[in-house]
């Protein structure tokens, strides 16, 4: 198996069915940070987009109510059997790329009646899935509530599910925070603390100090150090379980990296045919990358790069190389970390 | 399934592949493809003659990708510089820079980079799964 000082290492501190709790080493500040940025804004979930409101008689305005009703989160763990409604071919919504939700709630007697996210009634066509419900987790198992409604006052709309993701509206995210820490002694100085008289005694320390030994007040101040443990803790908001969420997350961020690399061969692949005369690199150009097949299979990472003698005979061409790419065998024991890049 | 069915689903699908109305179908979706007209990446004017120095365009991206890839190709000891910048923060456009010292070219370095990010994903993406199943943590069920 691999030694415990190179490539990257995840520890993960504590698990609760919407908080995980991990620690990122041995990887760089821009890796941690792109999959913090992939968790919280890309990672593709379930949200009530539209909503067909037939009769509103509450105090609150249509559209106020639809944006409620946005935000309520709704199960998504199995959202990937859905199609993104721009990609499907049925002209408003349908079962493939949309879940519907009804809600009727009308108020009969004295008093005020409170309407829940437990009202909203999933359209029995994904009755198989997990998908679309709405996330109860308060101890009632009410969920949230949509709005107050008084004697005579009622409330009949259609709601239709979509599955998108948070760069486009913070509704779809899977996460309600994602906690980023590194450096907790902040021997790197990326952070200037400001104080009256004395930092150390103002500031509160970090729960991460723990984990990392304190700075030595008589050493200089290393400027080549980098950060090399990263601390997150994701809390969901309870569509997707957390440990699925982060996977998502680096499957997401992976599946960027993929897309780039599918046009870049393309290009690359037509300017070789083409024999265009402004070709970069020149001659020979098509071929370096092995054409067509490389992502069919067992080619990525082979010897597209010619092996270990790309950079003069080190490994660093294999490093990450026993694993073919997408296809992540648990436990794989060809991943052979041992040389680092630095 | 028996093997009656089999016979069957074969034909149906041989019927399909024969459909005109199909394969109009695709013709339609091949002309759509032509009309949007746009690649993910592109290299923008200002490269090198011989391709060791070249600007990248990639639309649709953002300083998720641009940061880690940048920092992975810099990783490269053939690589002289990289840098990325978004030009303009209402469009989805990413640049990216690369100069090599002369062995590999611009794209060779930048297919390098992409193809070890998506390695280095997916090692931390097994991790965390090891990491999850050793249950070598504190949890709380509810």
């Amino acid at each position: 198996m691999q030694s415990d000082n190179s490539g990257p290492i995840v520890k993960i501190r504590d698990v609760q069915p919407d908080c995980v709790n991990f620690v990122l080493s041995e990887c760089d500040l821009a890796l941690a940070n792109s999959v913090r940025r992939s968790i919280m804004a890309e990672v593709p979930t379930l949200a009530i987009d539209i909503v067909e409101i037939e009769e509103n008689s509450t105090v609150l305005a249509d559209e106020f109510i639809s944006h409620r009703l946005g935000l309520i989160p709704l199960q998504s763990d199995d959202v990937d059997s859905l199609l993104y409604n721009r990609d499907c071919s049925c002209g408003d919504y349908c079962e493939l790329c949309s879940v519907v939700l009804t809600l009727h709630a009308k108020c009969t007697s004295e008093g005020i009646q409170t309407v829940y996210a437990r009202d909203l009634l999933v359209e029995p066509n994904h009755s198989n899935l997990k998908i679309g419900q709405p996330i109860l987790n308060d101890d009632a198992n009410k969920g949230s509530v949509i709005c107050k409604i008084k004697k005579h006052q009622e409330l009949k709309v259609k709601c239709i599910a979509k599955k998108g993701i948070s760069k486009e509206h913070a509704k779809w995210s899977p996460v309600a925070a994602v906690g980023f820490e590194y450096d907790p002694w902040n021997k790197l100085k990326h952070t200037d603390y400001w104080y009256e008289e004395d930092a150390d005694k103002e500031w509160p320390k970090s729960d991460y100090c723990a984990y990392e030994e304190p700075p030595n007040p008589d050493e200089k101040f290393d400027y080549t150090a980098k950060p090399n443990n990263f601390y997150f803790d994701v809390e969901t908001v309870g569509t997707i379980n957390p440990n699925e969420v982060i996977l998502r997350g680096i499957r997401e961020l992976r599946n960027k990296v993929a897309g780039v690399i599918y046009s870049l061969d393309e290009i690359v692949a037509r300017n070789a045919n083409e024999g265009n005369a402004e070709n970069i690199g020149g001659a020979g150009f098509g071929t370096v990358y092995g054409g067509a097949t490389q992502y069919g299979g067992t080619a990525y990472g082979g010897t597209a790069y010619g092996g270990g003698t790309q950079y003069g005979g080190t490994a660093y061409g294999t490093q990450y190389g026993g694993t073919a790419y997408g296809n992540n065998s648990a436990g794989n024991d060809d991943y052979n970390p041992t040389t680092g890049w630095d | 399934m028996s093997a009656d069915n089999q016979e069957k689903s074969h034909e149906k699908m041989d019927i399909d592949s024969n459909n005109p109305a199909q394969d109009e179908e695709v013709a339609v979706e091949e002309e759509e493809e032509d009309d949007q007209d746009v690649e993910k990446i592109k290299i923008l004017p200002g490269a090198s003659e011989d391709g060791t120095a070249a600007s990248f365009q990639i639309i649709e991206e953002d300083h998720t990708l641009g940061n880690a890839l940048k920092s992975m190709i810099m990783k490269n000891p053939e690589v002289e510089f990289c840098g990325y910048s978004i030009p303009h923060p209402s469009e989805p456009k990413l640049h990216l820079r690369i100069q090599t010292y002369g062995n590999i070219t611009a794209v060779e370095a930048l297919h390098k980079g992409l193809d070890d990010l998506a390695s280095l994903c997916t090692v931390v993406e097994e991790k965390f799964s090891q990491s999850v199943a050793s249950n070598n943590y504190k949890t709380v069920i509810s």
